[in-house]
């Protein structure tokens, strides 16, 4: 398990003239973890992500970084607030700058970067987020997606090892909510911890790693999200709703179907809970392959050629560079999001499947088939790409 | 919104990848030239060149750019008129005593001076849309470091140019708001309705103003705001371009000398 790098202890924190916020909350967060703040409106989820990069300080109670207390000094400040990004709920809130390039580049240079490592860093913040080429434009010439992504970009550009982001998806639409949730999930594999407030329990119950839930300061539940999410007086309380899949899974329990096993965390589990019940897996073929191509080793149109042989295949791209490398070859993309788990389950119907993905997150899709072939006994297989200079 | 309209023009014209600098000097120089003649003749021509030049290198759609010169122009010719009806002189073609003591009179001289001034007012006007139509703000901001403008103003011009929109965005939408649920319907409610417009706009700056204070500390504020670096190449086509319009300009300045119309 790795290291606490955030941890608050009896915190407190009441707004001038207001009801306390935050109300004596104690808990940590490890590196790399993924973590969602649930709760109603006025729960204290702002309040708290506040508190991380010192934007506000608690009444009583410590903050701790990397297990040091937070002071409020401002070259502490300063060196607290490279290390956590927060990223705010509205994106006009956050972009300054008339232009893309200038609004990335605030952190940076006012970190007193030289010019050109300002320019490196931007470069790299924006392809990160798939704004390559945005550069010039002004924000208000953006969607609300790309908007969102250049506030992202704009804190990624500072090299946090904390990103905190207020309600990420809030007004945006299904597929763009979930194209940011695919971007914060690539930057957790990168290795940055990754803290996130919503009300939309269904975009966090599969991505998160620990789901803490907050009802008027205080924590209701704080543990993975099966647990968290578990208690159905609770989310009511917490004035959310169930995510689907634990809703189904415990009505099947309630009807006297035996599932077993830990409560599923993605539909793929779910599959298996029902799999289990009917006691007769849908397998009527042995399960298809799952073929990865790293977008970094393969040239352009290799994809298309290989897509030529094999018509009607399901394609899913994992990460930015990936989805681009699509979008320029005019691939038509099946899954932008939670791939590895959809293309399982096409090969669980005897179906071949593609994954383009980067040089990274080629070991992800490996490790994740590995863990379901451990888990269930079918042999799905994955291979790579071959051809090209790979 | 016009503004916003203005500003996606040049965010989107054909002359937009060319100098900032030379663009300026192209709208400036035109200017001067139109301050600096004594006759009518220079202003036309700089003023066609330069409409062609917005209509068929920027491409700016032409129903768009005769709208921008709608409000100018009646202003324009209302004080056209004036001047040609009370500024005298000796040649006289037509002359009404109303009063006394006063007369309109239309002159010889009073009609050069009128067609003079409604030249210069064209001229300057093609000079300014040209700047605004084909350089964005954005560009200007650097042109004023080099310049050096103090750090100050332009920050707070870029924050004031980042702004303005937010706050139309936000003007806007309690202005359909209002109007949707009849804010606007009889005299005293519209009175009412816009102070609170205003009231509204005013929190919302307000607000924003203190969260842009945070967000600029969430990023480690330190006084400095970055600056689109890259300037693009000084061309040597457009830079030929331009070298030959101003000297065509200044050559007919020189040539047309004080002439005028009749």
């Amino acid at each position: 398990m790795s290291s606490i790098i955030l941890e608050a202890r009896n915190v407190r924190y009441r707004y001038p003239r207001g009801m306390e916020a935050v109300c004596d909350i104690s808990f940590h967060i490890r590196k790399k973890e993924k973590i969602a703040l649930v709760g109603p409106n006025g729960a204290g989820k702002s309040t708290l992500l506040k508190m991380f990069n010192g934007m506000i300080r608690p009444d009583s109670g410590i903050m701790l970084f990397d297990n040091k207390p937070i002071e409020y000094d401002i070259t502490s400040l300063r060196m607290l607030r490279k290390r956590v990004g927060f990223v705010l709920q509205n994106p006009d809130r956050q972009i300054i700058a008339p232009t893309v390039y200038q609004d990335v580049a605030f952190g940076p240079t006012n970190l007193g970067y030289p010019e050109n490592e300002v320019k490196r860093v931007v470069t790299l913040a924006l392809r990160h987020v798939g704004l390559e080429g945005f550069e010039r434009r002004p924000p208000y010439h953006l969607s609300g997606g790309e908007k969102k992504r250049v506030a992202i970009a704009g804190v990624l550009a500072m090299d946090p090892d904390v990103l905190v982001l207020d309600e990420p998806t809030s007004g945006l639409d299904p597929s763009g909510s979930e194209d940011i949730m695919e971007l914060l999930d690539e930057l957790n594999h990168e290795g940055k911890t990754i803290i996130i407030s919503t009300h939309n329990v269904e975009l966090a119950y599969p991505w998160a790693d620990r789901a803490i839930l907050l009802l008027e300061g205080k924590i209701l539940e704080e543990d993975v999200p099966q647990k968290a999410f578990g208690n159905p007086e609770h989310v009511r309380r917490a004035h959310l709703s169930l995510p689907i899949l634990l809703e189904l899974y415990m009505e099947m329990q309630k009807r006297g179907f035996q599932v077993q096993g830990k409560k599923p965390h993605t539909v793929l589990d779910m599959m298996r809970c029902i799999e289990t019940v009917v006691q007769k897996t849908a397998r009527h073929t042995c399960p298809g392959t799952i073929t990865v191509c790293n977008v970094d080793q393969h040239g352009q149109g290799t994809v298309t050629t290989w897509l030529s042989f094999r018509s009607g295949i399901p394609v899913g791209a994992m990460g930015t560079r990936a989805k681009q490398r699509a979008e320029n070859e005019q691939i038509q993309l099946d899954f932008t999001y939670g791939v590895i788990d959809k293309c399982i389950l096409k090969a669980l119907l005897g179906e071949d499947s593609l994954i383009m993905t980067t040089e990274n997150m080629v070991d992800r899709v490996y490790r994740r088939v590995d863990a379901y072939v451990k888990e269930s006994g079918i042999p799905v297989v994955v291979k790579m790409m071959d051809g090209g200079s790979g | 919104m016009f503004e916003e309209l203005l500003e996606d023009i040049a965010q989107k014209n054909g002359l937009r990848e060319v100098n900032a600098y030379v663009k300026l000097a192209t709208g400036l120089g035109a200017i001067f030239l139109c301050l600096l003649s004594t006759s009518y003749f220079p202003p036309l021509f700089i003023t066609i060149v330069l409409t062609m030049a917005i209509l068929f290198l920027a491409r700016v759609d032409a129903r768009t750019y005769a709208e921008l010169f709608v409000v100018p122009l009646s202003f324009a010719i209302m004080s056209v008129a004036g001047i040609i009806l009370i500024s005298g002189g000796h040649d006289l073609f037509w002359r009404w005593d109303i009063l006394p003591a006063f007369s309109l009179s239309i002159t010889r001289q009073s009609i050069n001076q009128g067609v003079y001034v409604f030249c210069r007012v064209l001229g300057g006007m093609s000079g300014i849309c040209f700047i605004s139509l084909t350089t964005p703000m954005t560009d200007i901001f650097t042109v004023f470091r080099r310049c050096k403008v103090p750090e100050t103003i332009i920050d707070l011009m870029m924050i004031i140019y980042r702004t303005i929109f937010i706050l139309m965005d936000h003007v806007v939408q309690v202005y359909q708001a209002q109007v949707m649920r009849l804010g606007y319907s009889t005299w005293r409610e519209s009175l009412h309705s816009f102070a609170s417009l205003c009231g509204a706009a005013f929190i919302t700056s307000w607000e924003s103003g203190e969260d842009l204070i945070q967000a600029m500390d969430a990023r480690c504020y330190d006084g400095k705001f970055a600056l689109l670096g890259e300037t693009r190449p000084v061309e040597k086509i457009p830079c030929l371009a331009v070298g030959i319009f101003l000297m065509l300009s200044v050559a007919v300045v020189i040539l047309s000398g004080s002439s005028t119309i009749i």
